[in-house]
């Protein structure tokens, strides 16, 4: 590492430990960011980034170990103190009141300093016009978009004159275009002389605009180096710990004739969606947030009311009213918010399995606990869940394992055609590995998947074919693999005159 | 804010709001009899036998908005009006007055205490206290009636000021301060942003607890006022007009837009809210319409109008 | 022991003293009771405290599948209301038999009709289903007392037969009382309900999480309408065991039960978040308050400042529940 002095850092953190019961969530952490730069933070889930952040903030307490923040050292502080001090935190779960204006939201608990109503609008305005935020500070949060709300994030950071911004993952539910947007601003901070820790598990953009990036593992920092000086292949083997040949398995081989057929989906926001999915195949579908991906499948699986339409399985028309008819028609949903829609947290793991299946363990209406029992641990098994019983509530497992308990619980009536609404979100490479083994799986044995997914090498490489969706329409189908990345890209951009 | 946001904000309360479509209705609908309904006497008085509950919704409106509710205020009604008649025989009015508002304030310190501090569940925990206080105020009437030999008590419920019913203008005066508190103050905008929010609120460093706990002491504290208000208007203090008040004040407040959810409403959604029961009950008088018609009209308002704002938002859920 | 163990030791004697705080408490309050006032113990108390299990148990009962539906029932005072009256009346014109049958079906059809109404609207938290129960329980109660006209009934009004119901109100068999065997025919039947159907299961997973219910197809229209029809059908028997009981039926004998029946789900423990309880913590969350009811009584403490000790005791077994949930 290159000879620093003290007043060229920001923040330095020096041999940082925390533990929780049962296991050491941070191991003697060092990390140091410049003024003045972008300092990226890569990991697995797990690895220790969000303890770290916590602690930054004062969410939680460090066992041992010193940080010092501008020339200061920090002990004990809360998230208000460290804001004031010039240490701001975008969290993934942003930290807005959405039933309240962009402009009380900016100065939240700060009414009295900002005299009034009129001063902290007109404060507001100043400081989202600082960053190019057109958004009127009398909307209610509710009624902004996802990368507003970020912007509204930056504008209450500035308010605190920050000297560091740590942003936790801001790009998880951004478009293309919003993204652009942010780091149009991250440059535009960084110029300003603000520094920027910008954790992600998106190799692309730490290349992109970061300084320096720093890989962590289990609670341990692996290795601090500049951005120009390593290749992706590198990091990722830094961050998993183990050299991984394939991000992906391949495509499953055998795709057959048609199994589903959709023909005309119209909604306020969906446009005349017809679409074929065939036997043995991934589909993937591409398009920005927002584009109406989610709804699509919604609208098949008859959780959304959508009026007109036809759903063909096997050349016959199906009747789906709800998702209990799709699920009798042959249809399994993996939900896009895997907590809210997924599990019923509190629940076993048991019954969360056994919830789609419930004819197959009860007879004349009466549970037959002992089948039950049956069909929780087989999946259990099966799928490798890695949970001490099937009695334990749902809620105690990781990510990746909780979701493997809803494909599970399709698993078990074997439904032909999958639909899965952001599968991997949240959940470390091991686990997501093991999901892509699974949708292989799938589809080889006869079945056929729908898949969504914001991250796009996923979707590109796991699908056979993509239909690409701008605005409700469906603007493009493709092969991914002899289809160039930007020719896809430019199909669910909405770019006129290149889809196929 | 500019003028065109300030625009649409109103706008949104308007459309939001479920009881004044309500009103209006009445209100049009009233033209066409010939009642004397638009007489001013009249809508003094129908201000006038709406200002006990109009004063309970500012206070409950307080603790709905910071994500709670208060469902004690019954209890505190009764018990605070048994006891600024009682009191009255160990002391003079005033301090047995403000004994009685001080109890309110205390039980709601209590309520605060075990919802805010405690982590424990408003609805729930507010009903039991409302149970508690009717007994207490059983205990201390024997269940009967208790009438007050004060006239002073009497009229501070029943006089008027430059023609105007008393209770009017504490209702008026109430109304003035807690729409200010809730819009101008940094206390009220506090309880927003609790409402909205729990976490979020504490993460930007509002103190949660202090803030919300206080909307509790304030609901109590205009309990009681309300409490005392009632007795000295029917110039006697009882266990039984506790029993559903409420229930119908917290549904009125609903009724009137802030949301149960908590963050969403405000003290004039609730003020339109309690006067939408109040005009009906008057409208009703008026058209001789007999009680127990009175209360199938008024439970089928209520069901109406909540069905309707479900529907509404039901209709937007499912517009996709 | 060492520091570390004597702390793990007391806090899982903690724990414990937590999970069982309702058996604890009845505990605590049968042996200090029995100490005080030893006629407690007597078999003539025991079959008071047997008769104490009537009209409240039954609407519990109902309201805890509501509860742990997600959802909450205040017009339950409203069709007992309803009941009541109607029963009664139809004793002297139908019979008794029929009219009880009426009586019960007619709750269910109320407690169905909220459902309808509930659905329809598409409300979909316990807060908007309080609102319009409520309104619908003043509905229903101004039914009662239009078909009423706001009069009392007594039995020794009807001319007819009507030993079914004075069995109900009174009779025994052996030293047990009929209406206690009314509420172990009913809490047999609902616990097996609750505990081994599909449907039982369906409530839960409804209370528990609505969305992912749905989306794993599991029929949440249909348990809405079932909570809330056991709830009103169960609302309609405890209103004929109160009004076979007192022998008289008044169109606002239902008032407060509402609230009593609520309080006392949520003190046995079923969570009003939903997803969580059970109808056997419902009998030990009434059974706490009739015995403490009985032991007041023998205490010889007014029946209004029973009504104190009742809403103190609540408020404090419920803060304690909620700490543990905390």
């Amino acid at each position: 590492m290159s000879v620093m002095s003290e007043s060229d850092l920001i923040i330095s953190i020096r041999d940082v430990s925390k533990s929780f019961p049962g296991v050491k969530a941070l191991d003697k952490v060092s990390i140091d960011v410049r003024r003045g730069t972008v300092h990226g933070i890569v990991g697995e889930n797990g690895a220790g980034k969000s303890t770290l952040m916590k602690i930054l903030s004062g969410v939680y307490q460090k066992d041992s170990g010193t940080i010092v923040f501008d020339g200061q050292t920090i002990e004990h502080t809360t998230a208000l103190e460290s804001m004031h001090r010039g240490l701001a935190i975008i969290y993934q779960e942003l930290n807005l009141v959405s039933t309240m204006s962009v402009g009380e939201n900016v100065f939240l608990g700060r009414f009295k300093e900002m005299k009034g109503m009129r001063g902290t609008h007109a404060k507001a305005r100043e400081l989202l016009d600082s960053i190019g935020c057109k958004v009127s500070t009398g909307k209610l949060v509710s009624e902004i978009s996802v990368s507003t709300k970020q912007m509204v994030e930056i504008a209450k950071a500035l308010s605190f004159k920050s000297k560091l911004i740590i942003m936790d993952e801001p790009s998880s539910s951004l478009t293309a275009e919003e993204m652009a947007q942010l780091v149009k601003i991250i440059h535009q901070l960084r110029s300003q002389g603000i520094s920027i820790i910008y954790i992600s598990h998106k190799l692309d953009e730490i290349f992109e605009f970061c300084d320096t990036v720093t890989v962590m593992r289990d609670g341990h920092v692996i290795d601090t180096m500049p951005t120009s000086e390593v290749t992706r292949n590198d990091m990722i083997t830094k961050m998993v710990g183990r050299t991984i040949e394939n991000e992906y398995p391949p495509r499953p081989a055998k795709v057959g004739g048609t199994l589903m057929e959709v023909r005309g989906i119209n909604t306020r926001k969906l446009k005349d969606i017809s679409f074929k999915l065939r036997e043995g195949e991934i589909l993937g579908l591409v398009g920005l947030v927002g584009a109406g991906r989610t709804e699509i499948v919604r609208a098949i699986f008859g959780a959304d009311k959508a009026k007109g339409h036809e759903v063909l399985l096997g050349g016959k028309k199906a009747l789906i009213r709800n998702p209990r008819d799709a699920k009798r028609a042959g249809l399994g949903l993996i939900p896009e918010d895997r907590k809210l829609q997924g599990l019923v947290l509190t629940f076993s793991v048991e019954s969360n399995i056994s919830m789609a299946s419930m004819d197959r363990f009860s007879r004349f209406g009466f549970i037959r606990r002992s089948l039950e029992r049956g069909i929780g641990e087989r999946q259990v098994k099966a799928l490798s869940v890695k949970t001490p019983s099937v009695k334990v509530p749902v809620v105690n497992l990781s990510g990746g394992n909780q979701q493997k308990c809803i494909v599970g619980r399709w698993l078990e009536i074997a439904p032909k055609i999958f639909i899965m609404d952001e599968p991997t979100k949240g959940i470390d490479v091991g686990a997501k590995y093991e999901i892509y083994l699974l949708m292989k799986r799938i589809a080889e044995d006869g079945g056929a998947i729908i898949l969504i997914s914001s991250e796009l090498p996923e979707v590109l490489n796991m699908s056979n074919r993509v239909l690409t969706i701008f605005e409700g329409r469906l603007t493009g189908e493709f092969d991914p693999a002899t289809t160039p990345v930007d020719t896809i890209m430019a199909s669910a951009l909405g770019m006129p005159g290149v889809s196929a | 804010m500019d003028r065109t946001t300030r625009s649409s904000a109103l706008f949104g309360i308007l459309t939001r709001q479920k009881a004044l479509p309500f009103i209006i209705i009445m209100l049009v609908g009233m033209l066409f009899t010939k009642t004397g309904f638009y007489t001013p006497y009249n809508l003094l008085d129908m201000l006038n036998s709406s200002s006990i509950l109009l004063i309970l919704s500012f206070g409950v409106t307080l603790t709905i908005i910071a994500g709670g509710c208060d469902l004690s205020i019954g209890g505190i009604l009764v018990v605070s009006g048994v006891l600024s008649i009682k009191l009255q025989s160990v002391m003079p009015m005033w301090p047995a007055i403000f004994c009685a508002i001080v109890f309110g304030v205390v039980v709601g310190f209590v309520n605060g205490f075990l919802v805010v501090h405690q982590r424990t569940e408003a609805f729930i925990i507010t009903l039991g206290m409302g149970l508690l206080l009717t007994g207490v105020a059983q205990q201390l009437t024997d269940a009967h009636p208790l009438p007050s030999s004060n006239p002073d008590f009497m009229m501070i419920g029943n006089g008027y000021l430059l023609g105007v019913p008393n209770l009017v203008i504490i209702t008026i005066v109430c109304f003035i301060i807690f729409a200010w508190l809730m819009r101008y103050t940094q206390f009220g905008r506090n309880l927003y942003a609790i409402g909205g929010d729990y976490e979020v609120a504490r993460y930007s460093g509002i103190n949660v607890i202090r803030t919300k706990w206080l909307a509790f002491v304030i609901s109590g504290g205009t309990a009681a006022l309300a409490g005392f208000l009632l007795s000295s208007k029917l110039n006697t203090g009882s266990a039984i007009y506790g029993d559903l008040t409420a229930l119908v004040v917290n549904c009125g407040v609903v009724v009137g837009g802030t949301s149960f959810a908590g963050g969403i409403g405000g003290i004039p959604q609730s003020a339109l809210g309690l006067l939408a029961f109040g005009m009906l009950d008057n409208v009703m008088n008026m058209l001789n319409i007999t009680s127990y018609y009175q209360i199938l009209l008024k439970g089928t308002v209520i069901v109406a109008i909540i069905w309707l704002d479900c529907f509404a938002q039901k209709r937007k859920r499912e517009l996709v | 022991m060492s520091p570390a163990e004597k702390t793990g030791a007391l806090k899982s004697a903690a724990g414990f003293l937590r999970s069982y705080l309702l058996i604890v408490l009845i505990a605590v309050l049968v042996v200090l009771t029995a100490i005080v006032e030893p006629k407690f113990l007597s078999g003539q108390n025991m079959i008071n405290i047997m008769r104490q299990f009537g009209p409240l148990i039954m609407v519990a009962l109902g309201m805890t599948f509501v509860i742990i539906g997600g959802f909450i029932d205040l017009s339950v005072a409203g069709i007992i209301n309803l009941v009541a009256v109607v029963t009664i009346s139809l004793i002297q014109v139908l019979g008794q038999v029929p009219a009880l049958i009426v009586g019960m079906a007619l709750g269910a059809a109320c407690g169905a009709l909220n459902s309808v109404v509930i659905l329809s609207s598409g409300a979909l938290t316990q807060a908007e289903a309080l609102f319009m129960t409520f309104g619908m329980s003043t509905v229903y109660s101004a039914f009662a007392l239009l078909y009423s006209h706001g009069s009392t009934m007594h039995f020794w009004d009807i001319d007819k037969s009507k030993s079914v119901f004075e069995a109900i109100g009174a009779g025994k068999v052996g030293p047990v009382s009929v209406s206690f065997l009314i509420f172990l025919f009913f809490l047999a039947l609902l616990w097996i309900f609750q505990a081994n159907t599909t449907e039982g299961r369906s409530i839960r997973l409804t209370g528990g999480n609505k969305t992912a219910a749905e989306l794993a197809g599991i029929r949440i229209r249909r348990s809405i309408v079932v909570i809330y029809t056991i709830c009103g059908f169960m609302a309609g028997v405890g209103a004929i065991v109160l009004f076979s009981r007192i022998t008289t039926a008044a169109p606002v004998i239902g008032a407060n039960f509402e609230t009593n029946a609520i309080l006392s789900v949520v003190v046995g423990g079923t969570t009003l978040k939903g997803g969580k309880g059970s109808v056997l913590r419902t009998v030990t969350g009434v059974l706490l308050i009739i015995l403490m009811s009985n032991c007041l009584n023998l205490l010889g403490v007014s029946s209004y400042l029973q009504v104190v000790a009742k809403g103190a005791i609540l408020v404090f077994a419920i803060w304690l529940d909620n700490r543990k949930q905390a």
